[in-house]
């Protein structure tokens, strides 16, 4: 089955669990999947409108959803998606 | 034959800006380095370039102090930027001889400015963050997809000061930010235009290799010169293994 990877900034809501299985076939159901056992999760990932926010990035396997077919991308069993935000870091400030 | 000495720019002196101002600097690249802050007692876990002596001492100054105590070619720039419009001004006027671009900043607007200033100017680049147990690093070079290509905008992201880093995360971040970099520098480009995601160092060493495309519409391609594909650059002879 997919698993969805987790960003350490988005595991407050999965208990820790960087890896979450989903029986979901598109990225954008593997989302609504996550956000029904993690509630609140798909907010931060997704906008009002229903978009990727412009900080976050969905990869299917190594492949950005947009150079695929975004959030309707199909997942197979033996696919991995990978939730990348942007991020600082490395100083107090710089 | 000797080729012509690289320069390069650092921006950012502390967790990341250590381990890549000191690998770049021990491999021969002429360093400026940029900061706008001092040593403060909260950095010393994780900015181990730094010690006791250093405290209250900008940052910029004496981590350029330090690659030049070990061979290296080095000026510390005490930087003023407090917008991105400000760092696009300072970079210009000190550093519109760098080859190369390395972000080393604790904060998303920075990065996207050292970003937008390296393509708009048709520099190589690399942009490092980390955050708690893991990173990112990501290399662009003129024609490939850029890092706004990746991330739209600057986030409201949490800083290391504010959701914490673990102290040797930064420097393993650094360290491969600075092998990518001089990758780069020798025409290595295979991982340039792409972004590594170190997850949890804690307990996978290896990354993941995320591809991107360009972006249409990207706002810094737009600004990006019409023939940007560089010759690849050269480090002086002894190149490091």
């Amino acid at each position: 089955m997919p698993s969805i990877r987790v960003p350490s900034a988005l595991r407050t809501f999965t208990g820790g669990n960087a890896d979450v299985e989903t029986t979901a076939t598109t990225v954008r159901d593997a989302i609504a999947d996550l956000d029904r056992r993690h509630p609140g999760i798909a907010a931060r990932i997704l906008d009002g409108s229903g978009a990727v926010k412009p900080f976050i990035r969905l990869f299917v396997g190594a492949d950005e959803i947009g150079s695929l077919a975004g959030l309707d991308t199909q997942l197979t069993d033996r696919d991995e998606m990978s939730i990348v935000p942007a991020i600082a870091g490395g100083s107090d400030r710089a | 034959m000797t080729h012509a000495p690289v320069r390069a720019t650092i921006v950012g002196a502390g967790g990341l800006g250590g381990p890549i101002a000191l690998s770049l600097g021990a491999a021969g690249i002429e360093l400026t380095i940029f900061d706008h802050d001092l040593v403060e007692l909260s950095n010393l876990h994780r900015q181990i370039q730094f010690t006791a002596v250093d405290l209250g001492h900008p940052k910029a100054t004496r981590l350029a102090g330090l690659v030049v105590s070990r061979g290296g070619k080095a000026r510390g720039v005490v930087a003023k930027w407090r917008t991105p419009s400000e760092l696009d001004g300072e970079l210009a006027e000190y550093v519109a001889e760098s080859d190369l671009i390395v972000d080393g900043s604790d904060d998303p607007e920075t990065k996207f400015a050292v970003a937008g200033w390296a393509v708009a100017n048709g520099r190589q680049y690399v942009i490092a963050a980390a955050l708690r147990y893991g990173g990112n690093v990501m290399a662009g070079v003129p024609g490939v997809a850029c890092y706004r290509c990746l991330f739209e905008e600057p986030a409201d992201v949490p800083s290391c000061a504010e959701a914490g880093v673990l102290g040797p995360v930064v420097g393993a971040i650094g360290g491969a930010a600075a092998a990518i970099a001089l990758g780069i520098v020798r025409g290595q480009r295979g991982l340039a235009g792409a972004l590594l995601a170190f997850d949890d160092l804690r307990s996978v060493a290896e990354p993941r290799i995320l591809k991107f495309a360009p972006r249409p519409g990207c706002p810094a391609c737009m600004r990006a010169p019409i023939s940007p594909l560089a010759t690849p650059l050269r480090i002086a002879e002894g190149e490091p293994s």
